[in-house]
């Protein structure tokens, strides 16, 4: 009796499996193709954006034979990051990986891929085609360590159409933190509180931007650019003023909390198209997201600045991509290929109308596609102008030091600690003070300081 | 507790029916506690999902949810990612576990009891605590990104050794010395009555193991880097974490591909787990 | 059953012949079964933990290679560290609520089921169902529910006028979030191992209880629950063990966030080794880990060993 019953349950297994194996193994045999160099393509880009680079592969597979190229989404940066270093050297890491901005400093140290520069010197690429601030972010000593491709700035997005029908004003183009309040509460307010007014993401990404955009060093040496990284300082008055801005809107209800992480940022952009919430500050990289999500139309306005001070400019985000030196010569040759494919005049012009990152092929505004997204939709080239007219300078030109993927925890952990009502001076010097050990023993550990 | 067999025939009728329906009442409270996370899945994974981001949790029922995942995202290949490793997981750990349970049972050795406790011992160290050395470990052996990097480490576990064990001491004596005085040798004993006799115990260890391994989070997302290898739980964390629109109709529809077949499963052996798990436990 | 199995030829002189043959043998044949399985544990479970207890007295490099020996400092650093202390009381808390809840949901589960009436199998049945439901699952179920515009919760609080509670985005209330889903996905099992019990204790205990006029109120306490003891205390430490390798409901759900708040220990294990690349670190995080599990696994083997003999 018993054991029919189990021979019975082990008869539904087998089924199952042979059923979903059969399906599994039908997808496999649909994309097996010819023998090709395989070239697997690690990135962390996701909604449209992973759509479209899986399509750029395919095109690129399409238009030739030597090369298979092979997307895999490996989660976030920070993730992507030490999987990288891992698993360098083995079978399992990729031939071409997308890293993000902060991390140009350890992979460079680590000397896990081959110089970008070396394939450019090779093939007489023209590297001028290439918008300087993004080439000069992935160089150093004048080499190309790696291919600028995804580049965001950080901006504001507000619900033009909600502010209209609630009969708000539209924020100034560069708002200065008190601006932002104002429209914010008047939105709390005008609806009853069935719209939040505002939020802010705890990312340590816009804490980086917030100090950017106050003229302030978060590591010392000019943010790196001048000589290892030492030291870092949360705790400075440009910094304090943003928490403290935070802060207080929190307390009065006008910044509603999604919290961090992907989920955070998934549901600000849910309830942000649902008309649930007025503004939020996040990377121009949502632009594709939100125009092709939204009914109603979208404002578009700067990084916010403290009030009375000029704002000094936010730097890029966004990352760049690599090729691993641990492969054969055709596959990074392979890799050196489709890079070139990614940042064509063409594709960076997709690229801008699909995602919202910024073109970074200087031929792309020329394409009809990004011609007629300007006329149709001038909001989207806001990312572009802050950019134009801001000064690069070594504070709000990204920071080149190791572990930032630390820092970036450990300043969202202290703006949890800020939004939770913290004490602003003490979270963002246990958060300077957490960093600064991990500084002195990476350093240490890595030998770059002794 | 037996609260309704022992009714006194005497109680007035409208009484009993008083306290039947309030036993049914708390029996469906509990129930709802239980079962509304599940509903509420399925329910919403037949939802469009522009209904379910305005808050609504009614709409028009549709399949449309299942077939983009279906279509759209590598769910069966995780499925089947998982069924691979699990079920190679299985028959290693059932070889493996009930043979050196034999050997600790049948086998006269120097140092037998020294080694037993130094498998107890290992039962005390969490796997979670050893995933640093062990990365590097499948990384020197190139298994990274691979099913044999979710298997091998989990070939052989302490724990089910000592179930086995258990169950082995529980064959009688007699039927050993009849078995040696019949010349049969270990490898025959073991394989054709030691087996058989434990059968129980063994497919609640199949069991056990499987759904340990089916379970795998941490290991899995450490160590492969491809939807060809990925297993299930990673891939839909894999899936819910690429979403930015959040595709809630699509995702609640993932999540319930995934749970309906372990579900059924359940339902259908659900009077064989419960006495394999009590015998595994303690009664 | 025997009957049917080969003989052997000769059996003259058995008594002897095997004896000789016997200890000749079982040595090589011990080899061979237990060989298999001692090579897997050493390779991955006793050398892992010496290189672990190695790696924490050292740091590390960006590939996890140690550098410099440093002794016991990356111990006192992590002792002395509020972060890692509030990690330590916020796990300790978790486990002690998910145990404590886990065992009282399931006493109560198992009690009522264990009522005779019509279609209490259909209610048996679904009681025990999370078993099914892994932990992506359970995450993605419980997402949904405490999400904040469009979540089940938000909308209850919402059509009620009560104010709306940020479930994963406050960190006591995402301390409870995770709580619930953890004691949520437990209960199926716990439900069964109870339940299983509670069939073994005698009816005749009852009938007893009832005919001296004890109300059944005094009975969970006086009969059921002393009678099934030893199987809660297996349970609650079972659990207990379980809930300090929680990982995958936090990675999905908070990312050890906010404010560390979930950040329990084999989160940060993962967090500080697989995401900040520090190993040292991550590595005396496990050996610390390792000394409180076994503790918790030597107090479960004592209770174990009462039960069962070796």
């Amino acid at each position: 009796m018993k054991q029919h019953r189990i021979i019975g349950l082990l008869g539904l297994l087998l089924v199952f499996v042979l059923i979903v194996s059969g399906c599994a193994i039908g997808h496999a045999s649909a994309t097996a193709t010819a023998p090709r160099e395989k070239i697997v393509f690690w990135h962390e880009m996701t909604g449209p954006a992973a759509d479209q680079l899986k399509k750029f592969a395919t095109q690129f597979n399409a238009s030739q034979k030597k090369y298979q190229i092979v997307p895999e989404f490996e989660g976030t940066y920070n993730e992507a990051v030490q999987k990288i270093l891992q698993t360098h050297g083995t079978s399992a890491s990729p031939a071409i990986f997308q890293s993000m901005d902060v991390s140009t400093s350890e992979l460079y140290h680590a000397k896990v891929a081959t110089p970008m520069q070396h394939f450019i010197d090779k093939d007489h690429y023209n590297m001028n085609q290439i918008a300087a601030v993004p080439r000069a972010f992935y160089s150093q000593g004048g080499k190309q360590i790696s291919m600028p491709f995804n580049t965001s700035q950080p901006v504001l997005y507000y619900n033009t159409s909600l502010l209209k029908r609630l009969g708000i004003k539209a924020p100034a183009k560069d708002p200065s933190y008190s601006d932002i309040t104002a429209v914010a509460k008047q939105i709390q307010a005008k609806s009853k509180g069935k719209v939040n007014g505002m939020t802010v993401e705890e990312y340590g990404w816009l804490f980086e931007q917030f100090m950017a955009n106050s003229n302030e060093h978060m590591a010392n040496n000019e943010n790196g650019r001048q000589g290892v990284p030492t030291a870092v300082n949360f705790d400075q008055p440009g910094a304090k003023k943003a928490m403290q801005w935070i802060q207080t809107n929190v307390k009065n209800k006008d910044i509603i909390n999604f919290g961090s992480g992907s989920t955070a940022e998934t549901n600000e952009m849910a309830a942000f198209l649902a008309g649930k919430l007025g503004i939020f500050m996040q990377s121009s990289a949502d632009i594709g997201n939100l125009t092709s999500g939204m009914k109603d139309k979208l404002g578009i306005c700067y990084f916010p600045h403290a009030d009375g001070q000029k704002a000094n400019g936010v730097s890029i985000g966004g990352a760049s991509l690599w090729i691993g030196n641990d492969k054969s010569k055709s596959v990074q040759q392979g890799a050196w290929e489709f890079a070139k494919f990614l940042v064509n005049a063409k594709n960076q012009a997709i690229w801008e109308k699909i995602t919202g990152y910024m073109a970074i092929n200087k031929q792309a505004a020329k394409e009809p596609i990004l011609k007629n997204l300007f006329a149709k939709q001038p909001m989207v080239a806001v990312p572009g102008e802050q950019l134009a007219r801001t000064k690069p300078n070594t504070a709000n030109s990204g920071i080149f030091m190791e572990d930032v993927v630390q820092e970036r925890t450990l300043t969202q952990t202290a703006m949890q600690q800020v939004y939770n009502n913290g004490n602003i001076g003490k979270a963002l010097k246990t958060a300077t003070d957490s960093m600064n050990a991990a500084i002195k023993n990476n350093n240490k550990a890595s030998g770059l300081t002794k | 507790m037996q609260l309704v067999t022992n009714d006194h025939v005497s109680k007035p009728s409208s009484a009993r029916r008083l306290k039947k329906i309030g036993q049914y009442a708390f029996l469906i409270v509990l129930m709802l506690i239980v079962v509304s996370p599940f509903l509420l899945g399925f329910w919403t994974s037949f939802l469009p999902t522009s209904q379910i981001s305005k808050g609504a949790l009614w709409g028009k029922l549709s399949l449309a949810n299942y077939w983009a995942a279906f279509t759209t995202t590598p769910i069966l290949r995780y499925l089947f990612n998982s069924i691979v490793i699990a079920s190679l997981t299985t028959v290693a750990q059932v070889v493996f576990c009930s043979m050196s349970a034999y050997a600790f049972v049948f086998l006269k050795f120097k140092g037998r009891k020294f080694l037993f406790y130094a498998f107890l011992a290992t039962m005390m160290l969490p796997f979670e605590a050893e995933v640093i050395p062990n990365f590097m470990t499948v990384k020197s052996m190139g298994l990274l990104n691979h099913f044999a990097v979710m298997v091998v480490p989990f070939m052989a576990t302490a724990f089910g050794t000592f179930m086995l064990r258990q169950s082995f001491l529980q064959i009688p004596k007699e039927l050993k010395e009849a078995a040696d005085i019949e010349g049969l040798n270990h490898w025959q004993f073991y394989y054709r009555i030691t087996l058989p006799y434990s059968r129980i115990s063994i497919v609640t260890l199949a069991a056990y193991s499987f759904l340990t391994s089916w379970n795998q989070y941490l290991w899995p997302m450490l160590t492969t880097f491809s939807d060809n290898f990925r297993p299930v739980q990673d891939g839909l964390r894999q899936l819910q974490s690429s979403e930015t629109f959040n595709n809630w109709g699509m995702i609640q529809a993932s999540a319930c591909i995934v749970v309906i077949p372990t579900l059924i499963v359940l339902f259908i052996g659900q009077h064989y787990f419960k006495a394999g798990l009590n015998e595994g436990s303690v009664k | 059953m025997l009957q049917r199995l080969p003989k052997q030829v000769d059996n003259s002189l058995p008594s002897l012949n095997l004896a000789a043959k016997y200890k000749l043998t079982d040595s090589g044949y011990a080899i061979v079964f237990l060989g298999p399985t001692l090579m897997l544990l050493v390779a991955f479970v006793f050398y892992p933990m010496l290189k672990t207890l190695y790696m924490s007295f050292f740091l590390t490099n960006d590939f996890g290679k140690t550098t410099a020996f440093v002794g016991l400092s990356n111990y006192v650093s992590l002792i002395t560290s509020s972060s890692y202390l509030s990690s330590l009381g916020a796990t300790l808390v978790f486990v002690l609520a998910v145990s404590i809840l886990t065992v009282v949901l399931g006493v109560a589960l198992a009690v009522t089921a264990n009522q005779e009436l019509k279609g209490i199998r259909l209610f048996r049945t679904l009681f025990s169902a999370t078993m099914g439901v892994s932990v992506s699952v359970a995450a993605i179920f419980w997402l949904f529910a405490f999400n904040p515009s469009v979540g089940v919760f938000a909308q209850l609080s919402q059509a009620l006028h009560l104010p709306v509670v940020n479930w994963l985005t406050d960190p006591k209330s995402a301390m409870v979030a995770i709580i619930i889903s953890t004691v949520w996905m437990n209960l199926g099992f716990t439900f069964l191992i109870i339940f299983g019990a509670l069939q073994s204790v005698p009816k005749s205990l009852y009938e007893a209880a009832d005919i001296v006029g004890i109300s059944k109120l005094t009975q969970l306490f006086k009969v059921t629950i002393p009678m099934i003891s030893g199987t809660l205390f297996f349970v609650m430490i079972v659990t207990l063990i379980e809930a300090f390798k929680s990982f995958g409901l936090i990675d999905m759900m908070t990312e050890g966030g906010p404010d560390n708040a979930t950040n329990l220990l084999v989160y940060r294990i993962y967090q500080d080794a697989f995401i900040n690349g520090n190993f040292a670190q991550g590595s005396t995080e496990s050996i610390l880990l390792t000394i409180i599990i076994a503790i918790f696994t030597l107090i479960q083997f004592k209770f174990l060993g009462k039960r069962v003999h070796y």
